[in-house]
């Protein structure tokens, strides 16, 4: 799995690509800790890259997302289409994170 | 046979020195021939050289005293007395002279005697005297006196045998002398030396070449005058000889001899026809010719000689040479072959067969130092291997066992009902190799309501299935107390979140049915949206887009209604149904699962479940299964007469 990192303004976009499945997501898992451990607190998740995201990527997500609010931190998502913004729906992440269509949305405080 | 690596070290190494051998000994044979061959050619013409040197120095003064004989004889006032004093004296002081004759032409001495001829000769009793001439020997017609006539100067004859006289072989030297006469100067006589040829046997005696080399001399007219056959002497000319041999190359001989030419040759020997070397060159005495032969084999003997110790030198080398190489050679092949063996004993699967102890600190010994360390980290790889190996089995075994217990916990006897004709249920899970966390139950919470749900933990493993067993054990507790489905699905997921630090989760589908009414509440938490077949038709039951359980605590799930009416059927499924994947990863597809129910409305719920599950089977095509596949149908059938 891919990551292409960009710090734009307070945020530090992730953009996960490709699958994000019980092999791979460990690997985002893995980054994120890493942005933490390096101090960025306020992450944008922009999924638009992303083709697949299976229960593994969903827990991934929760177990960066339970890290980033026991320090205050917080994560965003944006760029959700096709099956994962459906899996997003469905299992109702999109009710559980702050989600926005764009990445421009996204960053605004 | 095989050949091993000693007998090719050995056999390309002996055979190397061999050829290298036999070039070194060829080569020198030639060599040492041609330089002997050289140096006898050398040999042969110094020695020729000085028997002619030794020749000559006894003819030469001889044929001096006769010259100057000739020159006396000139004064025409010499009395007879002192004509034979003169012929005395040249006996006398010439050891090698036999006799001496001064003869005279006829009348020419004295008017009165035909024939003048004093001639003085070694007797038994010193030197005798006698006058030569008579009518038995007129001596004006032998040819040492007609030779130097006719031919007006000094004269060697043919040598000749003495058989009245010196009994020895001899040769006469003949020189005319002349006095003037009316001023003229006319032949007076012919004055004679006869010398005996004992000497040269002893000249030709010290020509000792080698051992049975011999000297031959010809005359002018190729006569043997000594020949170590004694039958040729005086007997046989060289070409004669030729004839009688039918030999031409001899005559050619002959004739360069007594063309007083020198030359070295390759050839066969008169005497005991043997190879040998022939020099001849002329002797400085009448014309003659003196020839030395010499067997090649005594001449080269010494090369023969060298060339056998070389031989026998190189045979005991050669000999020595293979004992070593062979030793060698085996010091080698010997530990390589005992290392061999080993090695095979231990692809055998005898990791314990003995390696040969090898001490020698080269590469044959670090080779043994590799294979012993090749052993033992075989040995230890294959010890850790087998305990990896028992250690992993007996996980997969408890793995296995755990899994029939996780499945043990769902029910599976169906109809679970059969007293109940108001509902129909069916259920079945699919379980994945690995061990999954999908879960289904159904239960009377009180007479009239009868609860189903779903369930799908996140990931797999030992985790999942923990989750899952906790989950269900939770929901039967929660939903027994009779609450609403979202309320039921708070409580679950507030204990679920309780210590969940490692964030897993569940979607949850839960309904709780009124069996007289047909009335269902249901909520979902996170679950994919089931299919609802009302009236032969199938469609989705909207998604309620709540959060799957677990991971947060707190959060509020809502509780909805749906009336069914006899003949509808609710079907419920994990996600892997519709993610089911072929060969070409092709999911199965939630437009499949709805196409498929659309054709199954009217069946009943283990028709359908079944049948989901066969097309299912048939659409992966044996690929292999990632996730459980979990269905459940329940179709509600009411109070009243069920409907064919």
């Amino acid at each position: 799995m891919d990551f292409k990192n960009e710090k734009q303004g307070a945020f530090m976009v992730v953009v996960p690509a490709g699958r994000m499945d019980a092999v791979t997501a460990p690997e985002f898992e893995q980054e994120c800790e890493r942005l933490i451990q390096s101090g960025e607190l306020k992450m944008v998740a922009d999924m638009s890259a992303l083709e697949y995201i299976s229960s593994a990527g969903l827990r991934s997500i929760l177990a960066t997302a339970k890290k980033l609010k026991g320090q205050q931190g917080e994560i965003r998502f944006c760029g959700l289409e096709g099956m994962v913004e459906e899996v997003f729906s469905i299992s109702g992440f999109s009710s559980m994170f702050p989600v926005f269509d764009t990445r421009d949305d996204a960053i605004k405080d | 046979m095989k050949r091993g690596i000693a007998f090719k070290i050995s056999a390309l190494a002996l055979a190397s020195t061999f050829i290298i051998f036999a070039a070194v000994l060829v080569y020198n044979y030639d060599v040492s021939r041609k330089i002997i061959g050289e140096a006898a050619e050398t040999n042969a013409r110094n020695v020729g050289k000085r028997a002619a040197n030794r020749v000559a120095s006894v003819v030469l003064p001889i044929q001096k005293a006769v010259d100057n004989l000739a020159l006396a004889l000139e004064d025409a006032s010499l009395t007879t007395d002192e004509i034979v004093t003169l012929s005395r004296r040249m006996v006398e002081s010439n050891k090698d002279i036999y006799g001496v004759a001064i003869a005279f032409e006829p009348y020419r001495h004295d008017q009165e005697e035909l024939f003048f001829s004093p001639y003085h000769y070694r007797g038994k009793d010193g030197i005798e005297f006698t006058m030569l001439g008579g009518t038995s020997y007129r001596y004006f017609y032998m040819d040492w006196y007609q030779l130097p006539k006719v031919l007006g100067r000094a004269v060697w004859t043919e040598p000749y045998f003495d058989e009245g006289g010196g009994d020895a072989l001899m040769a006469t030297y003949s020189v005319p002398f002349y006095r003037s006469e009316n001023g003229k100067r006319v032949l007076a006589g012919v004055c004679t030396a006869d010398i005996t040829l004992d000497w040269l046997r002893d000249v030709m005696d010290e020509i000792r070449l080698s051992k049975s080399a011999y000297s031959v001399i010809l005359s002018r007219n190729g006569t043997y005058i000594h020949h170590p056959i004694s039958e040729l002497v005086l007997n046989q000319t060289i070409f004669s000889l030729a004839e009688d041999r039918e030999e031409p190359a001899i005559r050619e001989i002959g004739q360069d001899m007594i063309a007083g030419k020198t030359g070295f040759m390759f050839r066969k020997s008169i005497r005991g026809n043997v190879d040998s070397f022939l020099y001849y060159t002329a002797l400085p005495v009448g014309g003659w010719s003196l020839a030395i032969l010499f067997p090649k084999d005594e001449v080269l003997a010494g090369v023969n000689t060298l060339l056998r110790d070389i031989i026998v030198i190189g045979a005991l080398g050669f000999l020595l040479l293979t004992g070593a190489m062979l030793w060698i050679a085996r010091s080698i092949s010997r530990p390589v072959r005992q290392l061999s063996d080993s090695a095979m004993e231990i692809a055998g699967g005898n990791l314990d067969a003995e390696i040969p102890t090898i001490e020698t600190e080269d590469e044959v010994g670090d080779l043994a130092d590799s294979f012993n360390h090749m052993r033992t980290s075989l040995k230890t790889y294959i010890k850790d291997l087998t305990e990896t190996t028992a250690s992993k089995e007996r996980i997969e075994s408890e793995l296995r066992i755990a899994r029939e217990i996780q499945m043990g916990i769902l029910p599976k006897l169906f109809p679970a009902f059969p007293d109940r004709p108001e509902f129909d249920i069916y259920a079945s899970i699919e379980p994945a190799k690995e061990v999954g966390g999908d879960l289904y139950d159904f239960f009377f919470v009180d007479d009239d309501h009868f609860c189903f749900l779903i369930g799908d933990v996140s990931g797999k493993g030992v985790p999942a299935a923990f989750f899952m067993a906790v989950t269900k054990t939770l929901l039967k507790v929660i939903c027994e107390r009779g609450l609403d489905p979202g309320a039921a699905l708070e409580k679950v997921n507030n204990d679920l979140a309780e210590e969940n630090e490692s964030c897993m989760f569940v979607t949850l589908f839960l309904c709780v049915m009124n069996i007289h009414t047909g009335e269902v509440r249901y909520g979902s938490a996170g679950h994919n949206p089931p299919i609802l077949i009302r009236s032969g038709e199938a469609e989705w039951i909207p998604p309620l887009k709540e959060p799957v359980a677990g991971p947060i605590e707190g959060m509020s799930y809502s509780t909805k209604t749906l009336q069914l009416s006899p003949g509808d059927t609710i079907f419920l499924y994990t996600d892997g149904v519709t993610e089911a994947m072929d060969n070409e990863r092709t999911l199965y597809g939630e437009d499949r699962l709805m196409e498929h129910m659309k054709r199954y409305a009217r069946k009943n719920a283990a028709e359908i479940v079944t049948s989901v599950d066969a097309s299912i089977k048939e659409f992966t095509g044996g690929a292999e299964q990632s996730d459980d596949i979990t269905m459940l149908a329940m179709r509600f059938n009411g109070d009243g007469p069920q409907e064919p």
